[in-house]
């Protein structure tokens, strides 16, 4: 039984579909100057923490002039957590519900560390 | 009634059992809860907290550790001893033993299983089928706790911006060992306790202890 659980929970059905599609969405958005709309992906800690005094997310986010995304080449869901790796990016996000939203954004990988990310909650 | 009665101790296990790991899932899923707060994170139902990596690692790490306990007290009685403990064999007695006086084979009486009067195959399973058993819901256990610890650790270093790790790399890492070897080294205390002081000390009435009369130097005697 537990074993069977442990089974299910490695995700033999993980969507990993609905992660990949927000951080597309994510930097599609970013690269069409919407920043409002990408602020909206972002979960309420990053987007609240985003801002520098007097600025809005939208122009916090625009300041940051981050790299265009690119293709998704990796996806990893673990529980309610998942990275995306794109061709010009590598994004975390968490499941709030039903829906996945960004908590990190314009990653960069350093060895044997926390990625050092533009955007991070 | 009487049934109650000749299967009470098993009755009173189960139903420890249940309400133990009920009460693991309720106190687990409010702790889970607050390091979600703590996080900035979301909530989770019951429902889906019990079906979670946590809730599965947190109840295999406990069950791999205590079937490992029993399966080694099972396998190693046979053929190690311990002068004085009612938990051993008597001194001349390592071993598998004779089949009189395991009661196979042509010494089995109307009473023995059937496979006591087998050969070959049957008689192998039934003479180990309580350490097979054991040591199968051990393996199966760890092998569950592997499984489930891999997505809460993956999970939690989503969460810190780290790289998840593949299985191979997770029964290897600390985490996994720290997880079982903090069980284990429990598991083998209790049975290091029991074994040692057993010679010494008395419980009236429990099959796990010598009657109180008994010498200290008596082995294989139980209550």
């Amino acid at each position: 039984m537990v074993l069977a659980s442990a089974l299910l929970v490695t995700g033999c059905a993980v969507d990993t579909t609905a992660p990949a599609r927000t951080a597309v969405r994510f930097h599609t958005a970013v690269s069409a100057g919407q920043m409002e709309n990408a602020c909206a992906m972002l979960s309420a800690e990053t987007a609240e923490r985003l801002p520098g005094p007097g600025q809005s997310c939208a122009e916090a986010l625009r300041a940051l002039r981050l790299r265009p995304g690119g293709d998704v080449t990796e996806v990893s869901v673990w529980g309610g957590d998942a990275q995306v790796r794109l061709t010009g990016d590598t994004l975390f996000l968490h499941r709030f519900g039903d829906v996945w939203r960004v908590r990190a954004a314009g990653c960069e990988s350093v060895r044997d560390l926390p990625y050092d990310c533009e955007v991070e909650d | 009634m009487r049934w109650l009665k000749e299967n009470s101790l098993s009755l009173t296990f189960l139903i420890l059992f249940l309400a133990c790991v009920g009460g693991q899932a309720v106190a687990g899923w409010h702790d889970f809860n607050d390091q979600q707060l703590a996080q900035h994170l979301d909530r989770i139902s019951f429902l889906d907290y019990v079906t979670s990596a946590p809730y599965a690692v947190d109840v295999a790490e406990n069950w791999q550790s205590e079937y490992l306990q029993f399966f080694l007290f099972i396998m190693l009685t046979v053929w190690l001893l311990q002068k004085g403990s009612p938990e051993s064999k008597e001194m001349d007695a390592a071993g598998a033993e004779s089949d009189e006086r395991q009661q196979i084979g042509r010494y089995a009486d109307e009473n023995s299983p059937s496979w006591a009067r087998a050969t070959g195959i049957r008689l192998w399973l039934l003479s180990n089928s309580l350490g097979i058993v054991m040591g199968t819901i051990f393996v199966l256990s760890w092998l569950a706790q592997s499984v489930g610890g891999q997505v809460a650790y993956n999970s939690e270093r989503l969460v810190d911006l780290l790289d998840p790790v593949p299985w191979g790399s997770y029964v290897t890492s600390a985490e996994f060992w720290n997880r079982s070897l903090q069980n284990w080294q429990s598991e083998m205390l209790a049975v290091l306790s029991m074994v040692v002081l057993s010679i010494y000390l008395r419980q009236r009435g429990s099959p796990e202890s010598k009657p109180v009369g008994a010498a200290h130097s008596s082995t294989g005697v139980e209550g």
